[in-house]
């Protein structure tokens, strides 16, 4: 754990740098070049409100705000598992040339996709001002939500990471997961109301996007406190997962470069 | 005669290719169900050797008889199955080209990017720029995008890159012979200057018989992934040619 950090305070400019040079060459072919990252996250939120309101006619207060901040929440954790599977083997060139620690690697792409994240907050606050949400001071919880987010997500995708550079179908069977947590996750619905009994405790209690998912929405819509246990609780299981994925990486990572 | 520091010692190293290859989930399955597992490459068995600070060491062999891999595990790219490495505190690179470019960036940003990924921090690199830029003589291109450069213009940054980034230990996989007649000889002479610098150690790897004549103090030989000699340039080489020219 030591050598983790120490690595980290190392690479740490270089995992920047890379995330900043991957953004600007992300958009630097296109047409409407950086507008990408603002019409992307609205087009999607658009496509859902119309879906559920129109034709499901979901009656959520503020359905536009309800959704994106769901999304918000899902696309970066889906973005850190879907990165993280073939990232070694996206990165081949540098893996078998030079030695770097590997999760730098999934460090520096965590730093694009919280950068998208960030720029799909900013659209949040303003569709808050459009729906005259009322702002409150509980808002400010979400500080304390982002950072587990962050963490299971990265633990989460360390271990992925690792075992997606030895089994080759790993992408498959992780984006049949994903398909399958979206739509449990209650993006476009609230599993508060919608579900009941047993399968609402599970669903809230075992998935820790819907969790924190439905913890953002109490704390920027309904002016709620977050259940801090809940968070506590996934704060310390992401913290584990975060260490056994440094761990695996660290004894690992030398026999990526034989694999790919 | 004073006693010279060691800077690279390689003791007893193992380095096999064990059923590590990528595979399905179908065949992950019926391997834990207990299916042979049957491909086992031994690339380098049992090498040892130690090279003196600022000495330049050769390693010649055939195709596949380890080369690359003792140099790659040397770097640390690679764990040894068996054996140690010991760098005795150096740095080390493989001096390789254009790790880390992003193609849709300038060759300036990329200079950055690579040498970062090198391990050399932001000042460091910024210290070195005008040299790698000058050294690359690439003019304007070096503000415009890597994928619009010729693969010349690509090798000649990329090689400027290393060369100018230095490090302790130095390990070269085939001398590099990039982009036109001049910067060959530009780059081959670097590359004689960079060797030659008495603090510096370096590992090259290469076929041309003559280059490792030339520039090295030590040679090995391997065959098939053992030591088969290990000595002076001219007689290894002598033994090597006669041997290659038998089989």
């Amino acid at each position: 754990m030591r050598l983790f950090f120490k690595n980290l305070k190392k690479y740490f400019r270089y995992a920047i740098r890379s995330a900043k040079a991957e953004l600007k060459s992300e958009v630097a072919d296109s047409y409407l070049n950086w507008l990408w990252w603002v019409i992307e996250p609205l087009a999607f939120m658009l496509i859902y409100t119309f879906v559920f309101t129109v034709i499901f006619h979901s009656k959520d207060e503020y359905f536009s705000v309800f959704v994106f901040i769901g999304l918000t929440c899902w696309d970066f954790f889906k973005r850190m598992l879907n990165g993280s599977v073939n990232l070694i083997n996206r990165n081949r060139d540098i893996v078998s040339k030079v030695y770097i620690p590997k999760y730098i690697l999934l460090l520096s792409k965590s730093f694009t996709y919280l950068f998208k994240m960030f720029i799909s907050m900013i659209l949040t606050v303003i569709l808050m001002l459009c729906f005259k949400v009322p702002f409150t001071i509980y808002i400010l919880y979400i500080l304390i939500i982002l950072p587990v987010l962050y963490i299971v997500s990265f633990g989460i995708g360390l271990i992925l990471m690792h075992f997606g550079v030895f089994i080759d179908d790993l992408k498959n069977l992780t984006d049949i997961t994903l398909k399958l947590i979206f739509y449990l996750s209650g993006v476009f619905y609230n599993i508060n109301d919608r579900l009941h009994g047993t399968l609402k405790y599970i669903l809230l209690r075992a998935n820790p996007i819907a969790f924190i998912m439905s913890e953002s929405r109490k704390v920027v819509l309904y002016s709620k406190l977050p259940s801090f246990e809940g968070l506590l609780l996934w704060f310390g299981i992401g913290l584990v997962l975060c260490v056994l994925g440094v761990h695996l990486v660290h004894k690992n990572e030398n026999t990526y470069a034989k694999v790919i | 005669m004073k006693k010279k520091r060691i800077a690279v010692t390689v003791e007893n190293l193992y380095i096999t290719y064990r059923g590590v290859q990528r595979v399905s989930i179908r065949k992950y399955w019926s391997k834990l169900r207990g299916l042979p597992e049957s491909n086992i490459v031994e690339a380098v068995k049992g090498v040892s050797f130690e090279i003196e600070e600022g000495k330049i060491l050769g390693i010649i062999g055939r195709n596949g008889s380890g080369k690359s891999t003792m140099l790659r595990s040397i770097t640390g790219i690679f764990s040894p199955d068996k054996g140690k490495i010991n760098l005795h505190g150096n740095t080390v690179s493989l001096l390789s080209i254009g790790v880390g470019f992003n193609k849709s960036l300038t060759g300036y940003e990329n200079i950055y990017l690579s040498g970062m990924l090198l391990g050399f921090s932001e000042e460091k690199i910024k210290e070195k720029e005008q040299e790698i830029i000058d050294f690359a003589d690439i003019g304007d291109f070096i503000d415009k995008p890597v994928k619009t450069y010729s693969s010349g213009m690509y090798s000649k940054l990329a090689f400027a890159i290393t060369a100018v980034l230095e490090t302790d230990v130095m390990l070269i996989d085939e001398v590099l012979s990039v982009g036109d007649t001049q910067f060959k000889k530009k780059s081959y002479n670097k590359m004689k200057e960079l060797i030659s610098d008495d603090k510096r150690t370096v590992i090259i790897v290469s076929h041309d018989n003559n280059t490792i004549r030339e520039l090295c103090d030590e040679v090995l030989w391997l065959h098939e992934g053992e030591t088969k000699m290990i000595g002076k340039p001219d007689e290894v080489i002598e033994a090597y040619e006669k041997f290659m020219g038998v089989v």
